[in-house]
């Protein structure tokens, strides 16, 4: 029975799990875990610049999480279950992100990571810019700029996956890496 | 009319807006989950102050970072400001980013484009 608990958690250690999540957010554990990260991450000998890196991808994870995450039969609203994770190697930080969304969502999801994913950082930025301008606003978040911003910050191609859960729901996940750039 | 001040919080930035002056400052970080709640009545405020401004208006940008929900706001702060501008006021932005932050640089770049308003990008030595 022991064996079963320590396996876990030498698996996170060898994982370099930096921290590991699963449930509802809400606007409560939004701050506990970023003061949670901002104590991390202060322990964490990299440049300043990477940390705002990852603080800010963060953010933009979570913030999806919280406005986008559907529950697994689209009903009960309250259990409205994702997962983040972060961890690292030797090369990269990354964070990673699971919700259910609704089935006629992802073909519009996929096509706007792939679009982000076409384009190099100039034509990121040219994008940036015309999205910043010509969208309206949406209450439930910028409005297509959480992936162009998290491409940008991340400066790596945004990993992410679809799993079709049942007739209702799929899982999306998606998988940010943060280059380690040591002084 | 009435300044405004709202005091910065972990997730929101602080906000001093100075009518009689003319000098507006927005500090600190901006990644509230509900933008909407937090910028309406900032917005509501410049429109107010667009009937009483000066013949100048400065607004020292100084953001540690902010949300992408925020962006679109902080735009539209910005074209609140282009208004004056178009009724032949003079509006000065001061983007201040930390020196080794590159993207908060090139994030007033992006402004300055998007805005058309007159930009001094100033770097903060740490």
């Amino acid at each position: 029975m022991h064996m079963e608990i320590y396996n876990k958690f030498r698996s996170m250690m060898d994982n370099h799990i930096i921290l590991s999540f699963k449930g509802e957010i809400n606007s409560d554990i939004i701050s506990m875990v970023l003061q949670i990260m901002e104590t991390k991450l202060d322990a964490v000998q990299e440049k300043g610049t990477v940390k705002k890196r990852i603080f800010n991808i963060l953010v933009e994870c979570m913030q999806n999480l919280y406005h986008h995450a559907e529950s697994e039969n689209l009903q009960d609203t309250d259990r409205r279950a994702a997962m983040l994770e972060m961890f690292f190697d030797d090369e990269f930080y990354y964070i990673t992100s699971g919700n259910f969304i609704k089935i006629e969502e992802v073909d519009k999801l996929r096509d706007r990571i792939e679009r982000v994913n076409s384009l190099d950082k100039d034509d990121l930025r040219a994008y940036y810019r015309e999205i910043l301008d010509n969208n309206r606003i949406s209450n439930k978040g910028g409005a297509d700029l959480g992936m162009i911003d998290m491409a940008k910050k991340s400066g790596q191609k945004l990993d992410y996956e679809f799993t079709e859960v049942n007739d209702k729901v799929s899982f999306f996940g998606l998988k940010v890496k943060i280059g380690k750039n040591k002084e | 009319m009435d300044n405004l001040i709202i005091e910065g919080t972990k997730q929101t930035p602080s906000i001093n807006f100075n009518a009689g002056s003319g000098i507006l400052e927005i500090s600190g970080r901006s990644i509230p989950e509900n933008t909407f709640e937090f910028f309406n009545p900032v917005l509501l405020w410049l429109e107010a102050y667009s009937q009483v401004a000066g013949e100048k208006t400065v607004i020292n940008v100084k953001l540690e970072y902010f949300n992408t929900s925020s962006s679109k706001y902080i735009l539209e702060i910005f074209k609140r400001l282009r208004s004056l501008l178009n009724d032949g006021k003079d509006v000065n932005v001061k983007w201040y980013y930390e020196e080794d932050d590159e993207e908060m640089m090139e994030t007033g770049e992006d402004y300055q484009d998007v805005s058309g308003l007159d930009f001094e990008i100033i770097p903060i030595e740490e």
